[in-house]
């Protein structure tokens, strides 16, 4: 692989972007390994997506990813899905009608706890189990899809169904950039995820308490790790 | 105690001594070891003898020969040696006596069919 590192040939160029699965200093590693012996590329290819799918495997050994997967972004997604279209909704509806500035303020403030939770649900995921958040990513967007294409053109925009996914995805960025949540922002959110289920009163009691974890995690991360 | 794969790991880092690297160690494996070994197994399995403590590793600064690029280096603890050797013990004292055991020269089953 020697003359083709060198020569910059589109199969090193290949290697190089399967490496890309890697963390960015065991990427550099294999990659030098990979460069200073006479291997073919087909088989450093090998050598990088084995070690890319052997730490995923690794990673699913524990119980962050599937917290962050299956016990986060799936019953959020599908919680929040029905709050956006509900919140949205009648936000929609009382925009055209002003005497009704209660109602209003009270969709209102529906839409911004929904905002909130979908941050902090984004930020947990991100948190939990960041190097399977591809996995947190599908497991949040496969309802999505699927109610799409269940209910294609009967009032659901994509908008309004998916109002909570710009938050969460927000959350996500923040939580990457390295931002650490103060103890007075945890306590916020987590109060604001609890209001939002008690507001909700979908899905029963366990469904909903279900999805009351985050706000505890992240007070307790911002307790174990202050701001 | 360690497993095969996880003794010749520490052997090849043990021959190499201070050029312990992944690269080297997986071309010690591949041609005294005559198996092949994939840079995934490599690093996984150090992984774990490094939560083990047998081994340590660290990166090492970035060498032109690799691109710019640096290694991560391998040195066996004592306690690593120490299982090593348990390892080597342990399968010389199994193998007394068989057809394949050290001094004889038996003809194994299969030669013999």
């Amino acid at each position: 692989m020697k003359g083709e590192m060198g020569g910059g040939g589109m199969r090193w160029r290949l290697v190089e972007a399967a490496a890309g699965l890697l963390a960015p200093l065991e990427r550099e590693v294999v990659l030098g390994d990979l460069a200073e012996t006479d291997c073919s590329v087909w088989r450093g290819l090998g050598d990088v997506l084995s070690l890319a799918v052997r730490r995923q495997l690794a990673l699913w050994k524990g119980w962050r990813p599937w917290a962050a997967s299956i016990g986060l972004a799936l019953p959020a997604s599908l919680f929040l899905m029905g709050w956006s279209v509900a919140a949205s909704g009648a936000v929609a509806s009382l925009l055209g009608q002003p005497a009704q500035l209660r109602a209003l303020g009270l969709s209102l403030s529906r839409l911004f706890l929904v905002t909130c939770w979908a941050w902090m649900a984004g930020f947990v995921v991100a948190s939990v189990s960041r190097g399977t958040l591809w996995a947190s990513v599908l497991a949040c967007c496969g309802p999505c899809l699927h109610c799409l294409s269940l209910w294609p053109g009967h009032g659901l925009s994509c908008l309004r169904l998916l109002v909570f996914l710009l938050p969460g995805l927000w959350g996500v960025w923040r939580e990457r950039q390295g931002l650490r949540l103060g103890q007075s922002l945890a306590v916020f959110l987590a109060a604001a995820g609890a209001l939002a289920f008690l507001l909700s009163g979908k899905g029963g009691w366990m469904y909903s308490s279900s999805l009351l974890w985050p706000g505890l995690y992240l007070t307790a991360m911002a307790k174990r790790e202050p701001g | 105690m360690v497993g095969e794969f996880e003794y010749l790991i520490l052997s090849a880092a043990a021959h190499l001594g201070e050029e312990a690297y992944g690269a080297a160690m997986r071309e010690v494996i591949e041609t005294i070891g005559g198996r092949t070994c994939s840079l995934g197994a490599l690093y996984i399995t150090l992984d774990r003898l490094e939560a083990k403590g047998l081994v340590e590793t660290w990166l090492s600064a970035p060498t032109q020969q690799r691109g710019g690029r640096a290694k991560r280096m391998v040195k066996v603890t004592g306690d690593g040696a120490r299982e090593a050797r348990r390892f080597y013990e342990t399968v010389i004292r199994i193998s007394r006596g068989t057809a394949w055991g050290e001094g004889r020269h038996d003809r194994l089953p299969e030669d013999a069919a």
